[in-house]
């Protein structure tokens, strides 16, 4: 430590004189002989020659050590400069200046009682002097050295150009400082811009991340969505297939068949549940969910669950409560996902249930915007610890009854998902041992309404009989007619016109048509021509039975039998069942390049009804198309070469085949886009999951009715 | 800009240096003093460096310049009034003032200045036969 007396900046060139006047004044003030006094001025002034000279200036700065006595006289003389390069040769006096003698440095330090010398090249030089001071017997007290320092900085200037000198030191200072000051502030600057840096780069590493995050998520959710689809093609063939084994279409299975196919039946529903779980969660993720909001009464709902959850009901000593609602309104919301929803709460607490009971309730909120359900049940619980992971997918608490108990891990992450797809949310509160209350939250007036793109859904005909349609005006015939065919199968339709006939075939797709000819006012050939020359109808058997005689010109027409009235019942049933069995098939052609898709979709069909064409793929389909003109087409929508859709496109292009119904049977979860698309031009869309012998059957005779309302024959004009 | 005053008196010049100079200030008195020299055909340089309190390097190499070019230009130098504390510190330093005569004071110095151009003249009698004999060799 030492005192610093004072600070001279070197800048031009009389700081020089400045400086050494300065020294020879501190050394007077600080008691040095008149003889030390003058080396150490003469010291000085050759150093700072030196800064002057070598690098433009610097500073000099005085002070007093803070050693024990005697205190040293020390002047440091630093410049920024090059730097010395030949120091050595310098302090070894091997080198000669071209300015001074060559004695600058070494004079001084033969004057000076300490020298040191610090050169770093580039960086500049630094020279420290010391003298020691004369017969010190105490150390300077602080008040002497600050009052050193004020005389010499009070000093009056004796001339102008010595104020002047004075004034520049003071700027010099102040330039100094400023400059100092600068350079921190560039080097902050620097700092910051430098961070600034660093944040803009990690950045543009978050965006990267998070859209990478953001491609991950997708992949997952198409990943989900593609391969659910891959799992239910053949698990939806496993299930139609054990299905026909139970049906005993191909024979009678053994007891210990039957069992081994109802648990195949049972191992692959649950799979297909687990794929329709993963599924449902892809589309929630991917957005592809579309919600239909209905206007439902809760009590509705609650009888509909109360039905469906009646086969978990296998614990004898759980009971399943559903409270009766009280002031709750109508809901206008997705009814289907709110009782998914619910769904999976109720099952998900009867499985955790051993004893007690499962109360379901429901709760509008205050302000009447929401209304709340809720599951309770008095299960095992869930413990505080669990309770934030329950809703994660395949999340699943560890635990005994855990073990036993079926499920997929994503009940509840779906129920999660679908309440907040329908602007709810789903909480629970919990403690183990004392059971679990899941509470569902979903507001009761959905703000939007998503226009209705839900796959058309046919209806379901029950009956397949035999239909009759018999074209006759004499009511008294129709009464003869309905008794003779009474209990023998055949379902009687009547119709005293040409026009009322119409109207009948615009609903019912008849087996055989009987025909009067002397109709009052129409032309009945005309009709029976209509009917045979082409359209839908042309294979459905016609019978003429007319009190004329004029079976040529019937059969030439087109009739598949003719006879003259009156007619006798045995004739008549034995006529019908040949007709019936003499009728031309409907042509079905199957597009699928699954074999045992094909197999499933023709075990289906009704036995004997239609002539089946197969095409495994899309090319080969359209050329079937075009050769047998088929009656209508099943199409799968995932073939190999051609999707269904373009073969649809292609079907509904050609004029030969536009008219033909087509039935789309896949396996694939279509988008509201895709199923709009194919709504315009399919037939139905059927999912293969969905397929059963006796809705396949009726599906079809409607399609084929629908067809034949559509065919041109057949328009009233 | 500040000049040192150069002062003619008889066939000498005279300067008196009484402020500290810059270096700069040193080098313009060594231009002034040989222009001197050369328009006043001054035989002598008296500097008085009394009111000098430091001698250094520069202004040591100066007045060794001075002296040098005085003698090419056929003046002599003497320095006078230098200061005990700067005699001790250029000696410490390492000054070499060998070109460079000295004399306590003005008077001594002048003395001294006559006494060297006499013998210079003497010298000078006898040079042009030396002269001659080095060039008859």
């Amino acid at each position: 430590m030492s005192v610093v007396i004072i600070t001279l900046r070197i800048k031009y060139e009389e700081d020089l004189v400045l400086a050494r006047q300065r020294a020879r004044h501190i050394s007077s003030l600080l008691g040095f002989e008149n003889r030390e006094q003058t080396a150490i001025a003469t010291s000085v002034s050759e150093l700072v020659r030196n800064a002057y000279n070598y690098a433009q200036g610097g500073a000099v700065e005085f002070s007093v050590s803070d050693k024990p006595l005697p205190q040293m006289l020390q002047i440091k003389v630093s410049d920024k400069g090059p730097g010395i390069s030949r120091l050595d040769d310098i302090l070894q006096g091997r080198y000669r200046s071209e300015s001074g003698m060559g004695l600058g440095i070494l004079g001084t330090r033969r004057l000076m009682d300490s020298f040191d010398i610090k050169s770093v090249p580039g960086k500049g030089t630094t020279v420290t002097i010391g003298k020691y001071l004369p017969q010190q017997k105490a150390p300077i007290a602080p008040e002497a050295m600050r009052r050193i320092t004020d005389e010499l900085i009070k000093k009056e200037p004796q001339s102008p150009l010595e104020e002047i000198q004075m004034q520049n030191q003071e700027l010099l200072r102040t330039l100094e400082e400023i400059k100092r000051r600068q350079e921190e502030l560039e080097r902050l600057n620097l700092e910051l811009e430098e961070t600034n840096r660093g944040v803009v780069a990690l950045y543009a590493e978050l965006d990267e991340k998070a859209e990478h995050l953001q491609r991950i998520n997708e992949a997952k959710a198409r990943f989900l969505s593609n391969m659910s689809h891959e799992f239910k093609t053949p698990l939806n063939s496993i299930i139609a297939l054990v299905r026909l084994l139970q049906e005993h279409i191909d024979g009678s299975l053994t007891d210990e068949q039957e069992k081994q196919v109802s648990f195949i039946r049972k191992s692959a529903e649950d799979l297909s549940d687990l794929v329709n779980d993963l599924l449902d969660i892809a589309k929630v993720e991917s957005g592809k969910t579309t919600v239909k909001p209905v206007e439902f009464a809760v009590s509705d709902l609650f009888s509909t669950l109360r039905g469906m959850l009646r086969p978990l009901l296998t614990n004898p000593e759980v009971n399943l409560v559903f409270e009766e609602p009280v002031s709750v309104p109508l809901i206008f919301n997705d009814e289907a996902k709110i009782s998914q929803v619910l769904r999976n709460f109720i099952s998900n607490a009867l499985k955790f249930t051993l004893k007690g009971e499962v109360r379901v309730r429901v709760e509008a909120s205050e302000n009447g915007r929401y209304v709340t359900f809720s599951v309770a049940d008095t299960g095992i619980g869930i413990a505080q610890k669990d309770q934030e992971f329950i809703f994660e997918e395949f999340s699943q608490v560890e635990s005994e009854l855990q073990k036993k108990v079926k499920g997929t891990g994503l009940g509840l992450p779906l129920s999660k998902k679908l309440a907040e797809l329908l602007g709810g949310s789903v909480y629970l509160k919990s403690s183990p041992g004392a059971g679990s209350t899941f509470y569902a939250r979903f507001p009761i007036g959905l703000a939007f309404s998503d226009e209705d793109q839900s796959v058309q859904i046919i209806p379901d005909i029950t009956a397949e009989e035999s239909t009759v349609l018999i074209i006759e005006d004499n009511e008294a015939m129709h009464l003869i007619y309905e008794k003779y065919l009474k209990g023998t199968g055949f379902n009687v339709k009547t119709a005293k016109s040409i026009e009322e006939a119409k109207a009948v075939l615009e609903k019912t797709i008849p087996d055989v048509i009987i025909l009067d000819i002397l109709l009052p006012g129409e032309n009945t050939w005309q009709f029976l021509t209509e009917l045979k020359s082409g359209g839908r109808f042309k294979n459905i058997p016609v019978l003429v039975a007319s009190v004329i005689d004029e079976e040529e010109r019937g059969l030439a027409l087109g009739a598949d039998d003719y006879c003259v009235k009156p007619i006798e019942r045995s004739w008549l049933l034995k006529k019908l069942q040949t007709l019936k069995s003499h009728r031309k098939l409907a042509r079905i052609l199957i597009i699928d390049d699954e074999a045992i898709a094909r197999y499933i979709l023709k075990e289906m069909l009704p036995q004997g009804k239609f002539e089946v064409i197969e095409a495994e793929n899309g090319k080969t389909g359209l050329e079937k198309a075009q050769f047998y003109k088929p009656d209508m087409i099943f199409l799968d929508i995932i073939m190999p070469d051609f999707t269904g859709f373009e073969v649809l496109d292609k079907l509904k292009a050609e004029p030969g085949t536009k008219d033909i119904p087509v039935i789309i049977n896949t396996s694939k979860d279509m988008d509201p886009d895709e199923i709009a698309r194919l709504n315009r031009s399919a037939a139905a869309v059927l999912g293969k999951k969905d397929i059963s012998k006796a809705r396949m059957a009726s599906q079809v005779r409607d399609i084929l009715l629908n067809t034949i309302k559509d065919s041109k024959g057949l328009k009233n004009d | 800009m500040e000049r040192i005053p150069i002062l003619k008196m008889g066939k000498f010049l005279l300067v008196t240096i009484q402020i500290d100079m810059h270096d700069r200030l040193a080098l313009s008195l060594q231009d002034d003093l040989t222009e001197m020299i050369v328009k006043t055909q001054a035989k002598g340089v008296l500097i008085d460096i009394s009111s000098l309190e430091i001698v250094d390097s520069f202004i040591g190499r100066m007045l060794n310049n001075i002296a040098s070019m005085s003698k090419v230009l056929d003046a002599l130098t003497v320095v006078v009034g230098m200061r005990p504390a700067v005699a001790i510190t250029m000696v410490e330093l390492g000054l070499d003032m060998k070109g460079v005569k000295t004399a306590l004071d003005m008077d001594r110095g002048i003395e001294l200045l006559e006494s060297m151009m006499d013998q210079e003249d003497s010298e000078s009698a006898q040079e042009p036969e030396s002269d001659n004999d080095s060039t008859k060799e």
